[in-house]
């Protein structure tokens, strides 16, 4: 599994085909510091006014603010507005490769 | 995405609030079955307003069961439920109908005739050539040949070069290019003899080519020939040319104007009054139902097509009459102030009429005064090279 996505990564750097259309590596894009858009992710794992967990596929991201609404959302991206006061994430896939 | 989201205000969407322990399950769910769902706002721990489109609404249903959350509409957005308000007001719905057919029937025909040319042209001329050719207000565009309009107009007019016509909203815009008018020039190699075309009296002539029909001191007409355009020799025989002569000639030109000592003064009082009506086609509304207060006045009447936006003419013209007051007045001059009013207005008017006025060599004024009347004659003498070149035809 990990082998044949080494493999796609080579044939996509070649390529020069971006990350995140290629792979499932998420895209995060801030716009200013009121609006983030996340691409290529799972799931939301929480949803609090001032608390957004979002899965993707190799880890979660947590982001911290206030007023936090979802503004648009597909299965593909996620766009959320509010005034973000931080973002963390927690890495699951060195966790496994370690 | 935008783009789905104005989709789904024309298609219509609803705000709902969904109340539950498992709203991030709830938001999953509808992702993973493929619901646009957007704009949600947390408004406490246990409720979430978001929206949702019509079709999708029912999917939401099984959703909500599943994890154990309940919705509500909060609100319904879009046009469906914008028509749905107002189809109780059936009246207004129907006039609107009927408002909408109205402008689209109108907008078919034509309400106005706008003449652009670069120059002068008799405007009356042009609309009576364009009546007889089948553009007419109130006629229906798709029913007018324009190609025949514009061949029949060059047809007609000799002075027209170019003519388009083109429709605007319910607008008729006819483009006129006037032809320059060009003398006849006739070419070197053909024979001509030259005529006068002014009156007067020849002051030099100088041939080069042809034989003078006229001498120095000879009273011309318009018409005359001055050089003919052959050459006769005791032997030769007559033999045909192309004239070529440089003839002057005095010419004169006069105004003679009779100007009464009394006469009678139609002055502005300054006071004015304004009158509205409509008029359909044929048919005029006045808006106003005295006659006028005045007893002496000038009416000026201003018509305007009324237009929605800038090229939809409506067959409804807007008329306002002014009244302005005049007075009479009867003033008795005499001679002295005749002469200083008349004679520089009536020199101007001559000027305009000569084109080579630094060759003006004589001015004569004459003043005649009789018991109730002057008349004043004013007469330039103008040396003018003369002589238009006249084919000779066998």
């Amino acid at each position: 599994m990990r082998k044949e996505r080494r493999k796609s990564n080579k044939l996509s750097d070649i390529l020069e085909i971006p990350k995140e259309v290629a792979g499932n590596e998420p895209k995060l894009t801030i716009i200013g510091f009121n609006e983030l858009l996340i691409e290529n992710y799972r799931g939301i794992l929480e949803y609090e006014e001032f608390y957004i967990r979002v899965n993707t596929y190799i880890g979660i991201i947590n982001i911290n603010g206030f007023k936090l609404e979802l503004k648009k959302m597909t299965d593909e991206a996620v766009c959320i507005i509010g005034k973000i006061e931080s973002i963390d994430i927690e890495n699951i896939a060195d966790e496994e490769e370690a | 995405m935008l783009i789905k989201i104005l989709l789904s205000y024309i298609v219509g969407y609803v705000q709902i609030a969904v109340e539950g322990y498992f709203a991030q399950r709830f938001i999953n769910m509808c992702i993973q079955n493929n619901i646009l769902i957007w704009n949600i706002k947390r408004i406490n721990t246990t409720v979430f307003v978001a929206n949702v489109s019509i079709s999708d609404f029912r999917q939401l249903h099984t959703i909500s069961k599943k994890t154990k959350c309940r919705t509500k509409i909060k609100k319904k957005k879009g046009l469906p439920f914008f028509f749905e308000r107002y189809k109780k007001r059936k009246v207004l719905m129907i006039l609107l109908g009927v408002l909408l057919v109205l402008i689209m029937a109108v907008s078919n025909f034509v309400w106005n005739i706008h003449i652009e040319c670069d120059g002068q042209i008799n405007q009356e001329e042009i609309l009576a050539i364009l009546n007889e050719n089948g553009l007419e207000v109130g006629k229906l565009k798709n029913k007018i040949d324009t190609n025949k309009i514009i061949r029949n107009i060059r047809y007609e007019r000799e002075d027209i070069a170019w003519a388009g016509l083109s429709f605007k909203g319910t607008n008729a815009i006819l483009k006129l290019v006037k032809a320059q008018e060009k003398p006849e020039i006739i070419q070197e190699d053909k024979y001509c003899s030259i005529i006068s075309n002014k009156e007067g009296v020849i002051t030099k002539i100088n041939v080069q080519n042809g034989t003078a029909a006229v001498k120095i001191g000879d009273l011309i007409k318009p018409g005359t020939t001055l050089v003919n355009g052959w050459l006769e020799g005791k032997y030769t025989g007559i033999r045909y040319v192309h004239a070529i002569a440089d003839i002057e000639a005095k010419v004169w030109y006069s105004k003679k104007e009779r100007i009464y000592k009394t006469q009678e003064i139609k002055s502005r009082t300054g006071k004015e009054e304004e009158k509205y009506s409509l008029k359909f086609n044929n048919l005029e509304i006045n808006l106003y139902k005295t006659l006028s207060k005045f007893e002496n006045y000038d009416t000026i009447v201003e018509t305007k097509k009324l237009k929605i936006f800038s090229d939809f003419y409506l067959p409804i013209e807007f008329k306002t009459l002014k009244n302005y007051e005049t007075q009479k007045q009867i003033i008795t001059y005499n001679a002295e102030q005749i002469k200083e009013q008349n004679i520089a207005r009536i020199e101007q008017e001559i000027e305009q009429t000569i084109e080579q006025k630094e060759n003006i060599v004589n001015k004569q004024i004459n003043f005649e005064e009789q018991d109730t009347y002057v008349e004043i004659e004013i007469i330039y003498e103008v040396i003018e090279n003369i002589g238009t070149k006249e084919k000779i035809v066998f």
